[in-house]
């Protein structure tokens, strides 16, 4: 081997780096604009669950005759399909990132000074905003078809907690099933075990104590049935029945305060997760 | 301090694969540096580690004396990467591509902007540059890919196979582009290829790198001489291996001489064309298509790799 000719001498240069904040809000603005030019991914999720709350609860109320505990069905199944648009509005975000991954666009992000946590926390951003407008356009549409909601500045905070709890929660199997499945059939074919599965278990459609004890049992170590239980407690159940059902205790505050802990653990161990499943899966 | 460093680096993938045996090399601030191989060689793992997608199993690697490993987002701060496969967001502007990258990298939003502007108009994107990318030929694409990279005013700038899948007139459009870049003397170019005209053209010097392992390095002009100034080809009918090493026996091929398939070369370097003739001649040896050429680096890496290059070309 020939050798190797003289170097010339370089001056270390004061690097340039985006802010923390300015470079996730890059990270979601790319995010949010991509998702834009697929509307289908802001629509379809929204179907199944309108359905659920605008025809299925309603006849399902005429047919059974509701739930004969004072709560009113149509409300109590228009917050249970709220169970049902997170997880697919958060699965549909995940497939973006198989799509940016095949596509080739992940290499480039992968390649800028941002660390690469923040490519997850960018995508987390737009699904949160995407999930919150669903789930306003879902109840919105569930009270337009009759549902009773009691809005009170409480109500809306569990409300929103569990929301936005339970939808971190979501992203991050999203993303962590997207890290871990290489193609995209194989991902959607993860839909209903991590989708449709939970949500006929978590009491979306009938309280968790009418199903056999067993499955009471599991249901209560589902992240879905804390989040229910807690957004019913905010809107359609002061009572807080399905907390009760939960957890047993004489202070419906205290098993707010559980369950919004439960979804936090959940939500904060899934985010962790999937960020260093992600950053696992970006470097070979 | 170089602008490139790779010391000792090495990756062996799981399975066993080793992609980069233990390779060596440093690049000067402003110098234009060839990764030269065949599909497979290890260039793209290399440039994966200097950045920092791939990690190395062994060795290091620094960007302007920010390791790799150790510092990735200061590495990153200081080097873009022009990818060989399209790496764009194709339901985005050509603008929206390239403002992604300069934020990402913290240039200032007005500098950007000019720097955008000048970058467009210099890579004759102007008519495109508000429409979606998924609308861009290839070589519109791979031009814009380009001016992206050069949006953060990078110091190293990594151009990962150019020109492949082109057609012959964008890929020469795109050489131009590349040799412009040459003009700005604070920046440093890693170009791989397996085009070595390509690489004879842009490059200041030149790694060859054959099954993970760098074979040469040195200027083109250099490795060039290493085979004289002319070559001498033919077509044997019978094997090439024993014509070789007849012509060797007479000592009128060196070491340096070659054959890939039924071709035979060898440089001709004090011999005159006569002495190859004669002895082929005495040797009985079925020789046709009989040549006299200048060398290029094809030759070179033919020699040292045996001919792998040309089946990967």
């Amino acid at each position: 081997m020939s050798a190797i000719a003289e170097p010339v001498p370089v001056t270390l240069p004061t690097p340039r780096r985006a802010r923390p904040s300015s470079a996730l809000a890059t990270l979601a603005r790319r995010r949010a604009a991509l998702t834009a030019s697929n509307p289908r991914q802001i629509l379809v999720p929204l179907i199944g669950p309108a359905l659920l709350a605008l025809v299925v609860a309603p006849a399902l109320k005429v047919a059974t005759g509701g739930l004969h505990s004072g709560i009113d069905y149509e409300s109590f199944v228009g917050v249970g399909a709220v169970g049902l648009v997170i997880p697919l509005s958060c699965i549909f975000a995940g497939l973006s990132v198989i799509v940016d991954r095949h596509s080739g666009a992940q290499r480039e992000l992968l390649a800028a000074p941002v660390p690469r946590a923040y490519l997850v926390l960018g995508n987390l951003a737009v699904a949160l905003v995407l999930s919150a407008l669903q789930v306003i356009v879902l109840i919105g549409l569930s009270a337009l078809r009759g549902g009773v909601f009691h809005i009170t500045a409480d109500g809306v905070a569990w409300f929103a907690g569990a929301a936005l709890l339970f939808t971190v929660f979501m992203y991050g199997v999203a993303e962590t099933l997207a890290s871990r499945i290489p193609k995209q059939e194989e991902y959607v074919g993860a839909v209903p075990a991590v989708a449709i599965l939970p949500f006929f278990l978590a009491g979306a459609l009938f309280p968790i104590g009418a199903m056999p004890g067993a499955l009471t049992a599991i249901a209560k170590f589902l992240p879905l049935t804390h989040a229910l239980a807690l957004m019913r407690y905010a809107f359609v159940d002061p009572s807080g029945k399905g907390l009760h059902d939960i957890w047993g205790m004489s202070s419906v505050t205290t098993e707010a305060w559980l369950s919004l802990a439960v979804v936090a653990l959940f939500a904060a161990a899934l985010t962790a997760i999937s960020i260093r499943m992600f950053s696992r899966s970006a470097v070979s | 301090m170089y602008a490139i460093e790779a010391i000792n680096l090495r990756k062996t993938y799981p399975g066993g694969v080793e992609a980069v045996k233990r390779i060596d090399f440093e690049v000067s601030e402003g110098e234009v540096f060839g990764l030269l191989g065949p599909n497979g060689a290890g260039k793209s793992t290399t440039v994966g580690m200097l950045t920092t997608t791939i990690a190395p199993t062994a060795g290091t690697a620094r960007l302007v004396g920010h390791d790799v490993a150790r510092s990735p987002l200061l590495a990153r701060s200081v080097s873009s990467v022009v990818f060989q496969e399209a790496v764009v967001d194709g339901s985005l502007t050509g603008r929206a591509n390239l403002e992604l990258h300069a934020r990402l990298w913290g240039v200032q939003p007005a500098r950007a902007k000019r720097r955008m502007d000048e970058l467009v108009e210099a890579m004759g994107l102007s008519d495109l540059i508000e429409r979606p990318v998924s609308s861009y030929s290839g070589g519109e694409r791979r031009r814009l890919e380009i001016a992206r990279a050069l949006c953060s005013e990078p110091q190293v700038l990594f151009l990962d196979e150019p020109t492949v899948g082109l057609d012959p007139r964008i890929r020469h459009e795109l050489l131009d582009v590349i040799a412009g870049l040459r003009a700005r003397d604070d920046l440093t170019i890693l170009v791989t290829t397996h085009y070595l005209d390509e690489a004879q053209r842009l490059c200041d010097r030149v790694a060859i790198i054959h099954e993970g392992s760098l074979v040469a390095l040195d200027s083109p002009k250099a490795l060039l001489a290493e085979l004289g100034h002319e070559i001498l080809e033919f077509r044997v009918d019978g094997s090439p291996a024993r014509a070789l090493e007849s012509l060797r026996r007479r000592r009128i091929a060196g070491p340096d001489a070659f054959a890939i398939g039924a071709r035979v070369t060898v440089p001709l370097h004090s011999h005159a064309v006569t002495d190859v003739l004669a002895a082929i001649e005495s040797e009985h040896l079925r020789a046709s298509e009989i040549t006299t050429r200048v060398p290029n680096l094809d030759d070179v890496y033919l020699q040292l790799t045996g001919g792998a290059f040309s089946e990967a070309a």
